[in-house]
């Protein structure tokens, strides 16, 4: 990767109650890239993602955005840096329709003034065209408490993309997913690389080897390898970490 | 020197009734994660149960506690069994429908015991002062502090030595999976609730004596021993015992320097100001919330 | 397209609410009759505030009487100063000042000598009281039962401040003896047609206002806000302002129903925020409905009008109460969004031709609501 890195984890502590969730986390993302983080149960890949997007703190270490320090920034204000996150349980607004839940997700103007004299009828036909991409424009007017648990995993896809951030942090998106589904899931990041740098927590290796540039193994709060599937998946370390859970291929 | 043994002492009352009434919403709020706002009905009736006894049937206060106690524990049984249950995923609705729940306790006992205010007596023999180290304190007050010290060591036992107890932290850990390992969650629900309501009785039936005894007396209860649990941290009896200690003493002193509606008003703001700077509570633990 | 054609609906029904209050004093000429029913469109005005922030955001304020007991002392203070004979205290003091021995007006009622200001005050004081309350428990991330909490305990302060401060404030009786108020030369006499006019476009207004606010974008987010907060921050809004907002608008709102609540009872009292009646405006829209500003509205019409319209006796009341407890058990546990959501199925069901995706969809809204809910909470925990 040449390009220049985007999102960088210098020495990054988190701590639970003494439990030590990740230590001396190092990491660097590159603009446009499509990073994996995988790891078995526990590694700290989705603390990793919390830190990035402000959920947790970190106890030492730093975060940087584009060089700039974001380690200390209230979640939302790394979102409105360009930093969107999908979550691990599927959240979405249950009690809204789709279009609705789109709306909310198609932030650019953020203000409670001027939103509340701004009505929505300016965004329909960019957000009808992204429930087409992810085939929920025949329920846009559902609630989105009624959507299956895969649509409600596009739903949210859906979201990210309406909030069209320049990093999304993903974490487990095929989960529940069908076969087909996953492979569809797979071709929509594809087409995002380059233009968003995509970070996702996954288990499923099969879409991983499908998406991804780089994959980073994560073990006990560290970084256990990195490289292309392939070379992670020969290296012994790894290996040995996956004993026990049934080896990479299963995790 | 002696004002501030004499402030303490009251501090350390103020501290055991705030303690008595905030336990059994610790119990059930910390554990159940149910905010019961009928909470302070559940004292009401007791304080109208020791009352009943005392006026209608000649029984005393001490006499009558453990009844009050299985009495009111009863109500709450029966409150959890009906209602309570129908709502463990709805945290807000079951403010709302314990607020209903109080309304109904609240009117019932204002339609058959009327709204003037009764007065319950004091034990005899705990009516006279007594001499402690060079000082005379109330009798009475220190049978609450002795009576809160000992429910706190019974629950405190109860929670983390019994079965019972060890069942109950695991269903607040996490329901399903104590429900997957055999766990009759429904039914250690129903006893938790029932406890707590008891523990409420048994504190109304205490402090009635004190104070004097009337239908809405327990809209002030609860919001004092909300804020008592609340500012210790939900789920930390330690909390509850140490924000008891330290609203009780506060009140102390600021009741002095000022009155007691100034000093109520200024604990309320404090301990807003409290939640503000630490939305956990004093003494919670940093946990990973999925 | 549905969505939008709900919205139409929806917004005639609101229009044909605010013209059928509108004509009540053509039919009804009886000025007591009328009284009452200003007092209905008040008590409806106030359960519409609660219903934004509560029904819209997710905030369920148990202290909502705060708003509207300052609203009201805002303008019974102004009317106290109109007084006339004049007071029996040197220099215009108000009679409860003299028997207190107060010696001069207090820094803090003198501008009220001012109409402007006092209409001025009774919106802005509710508001700088909520937004304080707001500043501290939003920013604090504290949100569904703590809210109700601090909001219920700031309640009981105020209410045991503005009692125990009798000299400034009237303490357990309140302000009384008030003159007439008077505005561009209409005289709001509390059992005049002027005053349920007043009352009546007042509500209308608000509801319209409401209606057009709950449908712009802020509105969306904050029903965002109310179906998970935490993943709203994750777009980038600030949660907190948006709530603190809605905190603001639903005290003004609560502001405004305080000051006609003085006009159409001629006094004010620490009855007005003391938790009964904070308990009722609960009640009241959760009867109606609370995510319906025009359904909580009529809940509070229809629960006071009931009440009222059956006795006026304390052990008629004291029943009633009981009544209305059990009555909101059973809402709150069989029909989450009041009576209003009854009438909306109704109407879908006489109307098969739109579809039957339409019925089926409100057949399992209606008997998945409580999973709904259910959900939310559990990803809050």
């Amino acid at each position: 990767m040449t390009n220049e890195p985007i999102i960088e984890l210098h020495d990054v502590a988190v701590e639970f109650s003494g439990f030590k969730a990740v230590s001396g986390l190092n990491l660097s993302v590159a603009k446009g890239e499509l990073r994996c983080l995988i790891g078995p149960n526990g590694a700290g890949k989705t603390t990793a993602l919390d830190v990035i997007c402000g959920k947790v703190r970190a106890r030492s270490g730093q975060v940087l955005l584009k060089g700039q320090d974001i380690t200390r920034l209230s979640e939302y204000r790394i979102a409105r840096r360009g930093i969107g996150r999908k979550f691990q349980v599927p959240s979405i607004f249950r009690e809204m329709t789709v279009r609705d839940n789109l709306e909310v997700g198609y932030c650019k103007h953020l203000g409670v003034f001027s939103n509340a004299i701004r009505f929505r009828r300016a965004e329909r036909d960019g957000l009808e065209k992204l429930a087409a991409l992810v085939g929920l424009d025949d329920v846009m007017d559902e609630p989105a408490g009624y959507l299956s648990h895969g649509q409600t995993q596009w739903l949210e896809i859906a979201l990210l993309l309406a909030q069209n951030s320049e990093v999304i942090l993903l974490d487990e998106p095929t989960a529940g997913m069908t076969a087909q589904e996953t492979m569809h899931t797979a071709k929509i990041f594809n087409s995002l690389k380059g233009r968003h740098t995509i970070v996702v927590v996954e288990h499923d290796m099969a879409f991983v080897r499908e998406i991804s540039d780089v994959i980073t193994v994560m073990h006990q709060g560290k970084v256990l390898a990195e490289g292309c599937a392939a070379d992670v998946q020969n290296d012994a370390r790894v290996r040995e970490a996956y004993l026990g859970s049934g080896g990479i291929a299963h995790a | 020197m002696i004002d501030i043994v004499s402030q303490i002492s009251v501090g350390l009352s103020i501290a055991s009734i705030l303690l008595l009434i905030a336990l059994g919403l610790a119990i059930i709020y910390g554990t159940m994660g149910v905010i019961n706002l009928a909470h302070g009905e559940f004292v009401m009736l007791g304080a109208y149960a020791v009352w009943f006894l005392q006026t209608y049937l000649g029984i005393g206060l001490l006499a009558g506690l453990i009844l009050v106690f299985i009495l009111i524990g009863l109500v709450g049984w029966v409150v959890e069994r009906s209602l309570i249950r129908h709502l463990y995923n709805r945290p807000l609705d079951t403010i709302l429908a314990t607020w209903g729940v109080g309304v109904i306790l609240q009117q019932g006992v204002r339609l058959a015991a009327g709204a003037e205010l009764r007065y319950v007596k004091m034990p005899d023999i705990l009516t006279n002062p007594v001499t402690f180290l060079g000082y005379d304190e109330s009798a009475y007050r220190i049978f609450i502090f002795v009576v809160a010290v000992a429910l706190l060591l019974v629950t405190y036992i109860l929670v983390f030595r019994t079965e019972f107890g060890l069942q109950l932290r695991a269903i607040t850990q996490n329901r399903d999976i104590a429900r997957c390992f055999g766990v009759n969650a429904g039914r250690i629900y129903s006893l938790t609730f029932a406890y707590g309501a008891g523990l409420a009785g048994l504190a109304g039936a205490l402090v009635s004596p004190l104070k004097s005894v009337s239908p809405d007396m327990g809209t002030n209860y609860v919001v004092d021993a909300f804020l008592v649990v609340v500012a210790g941290g939900v789920q930390s009896l330690l909390g509850t015992v140490a924000s008891s200690y330290l609203i009780g003493q506060a009140s102390g002193v600021l009741a002095f320097l000022s009155d007691d509606t100034m000093a109520k008003a200024i604990v309320f703001l404090s301990v807003v100001v409290l939640i503000r700077l630490f939305p956990q509570g004093l003494f919670a633990m940093r946990v990973r919330r999925s | 397209m549905r969505g939008n054609g709900r919205i139409k609906r929806t917004l005639l029904g609101y229009i044909v609410f605010c013209i059928a209050i509108l004509i009540v004093p053509i039919f009804i000429s009886d000025a007591y009759l009328l009284n009452k029913f200003a007092r209905y469109l008040v008590f409806g005005l106030l359960s519409v505030a609660l219903s934004l922030s509560w029904g819209y955001a997710g905030i369920l304020n148990l202290g909502q009487a705060v708003s509207f007991g300052l609203g009201s002392y805002c303008m019974a203070m102004a009317l106290k100063l109109r007084t006339i004979p004049i007071q029996t205290g040197a220099g215009g003091l108000p009679d409860f000042m003299v028997w207190n021995n107060v010696q001069t007006l207090p820094w803090f009622w003198e501008p009220f000598h001012s109409y402007a200001f006092a209409l001025f005050a009774g919106i802005a004081v509710p508001v700088a009281v909520a937004f304080l309350i707001g500043w501290f428990i939003f920013r604090a991330r504290v949100s569904g039962v703590y809210v109700a909490i601090i909001t219920l305990a700031m309640l009981v302060v105020i209410n045991l401040l503005i009692i125990d401060q009798q000299r400034f404030t009237g303490g357990f009786n309140g302000i009384t003896d008030l003159t007439t108020f008077e505005l561009f030369g209409v005289q709001f006499d509390a059992y005049s047609t002027a005053l349920y006019y007043l009352a009546a476009i007042i509500l209308s207004l608000t509801l319209l206002l409401g209606f057009a606010f709950i449908n712009s974008k802020t509105g969306l987010i904050l029903q965002a806000i109310r179906d998970d907060e935490t993943r709203v921050w994750y777009f980038g809004y600030d949660v907190a302002n948006y709530q603190n907002f809605i905190f603001c608008v639903s005290a003004a709102v609560a502001g405004v129903a305080g000051m006609l609540y003085t006009l159409v009872m001629e006094f004010a009292s620490p009855t007005f925020l003391a938790v009964p009646i904070s308990l009722s405006i609960v009640i009241w829209c959760a009867v109606g409905g609370r995510a319906s500003l025009v359904g909580a509205a009529l809940g509070a019409i229809v629960v006071t009008g009931v009440q009222g319209s059956l006795s006026d006796t304390q052990a008629f009341l004291d029943t009633w109460m009981l009544i209305m407890g059990a009555l909101f058990i059973v809402i709150v546990l069989f029909l989450p969004n009041g009576l209003i959501s009854m009438l909306e199925l109704i109407w879908r069901k006489k109307r098969p031709l739109q579809g039957s995706a339409s019925a089926r969809l409100v057949a399992s809204r209606a008997s998945r609501t409580g999973q709904a809910t259910g959900h939310r909470a559990v990803s809050s925990r």
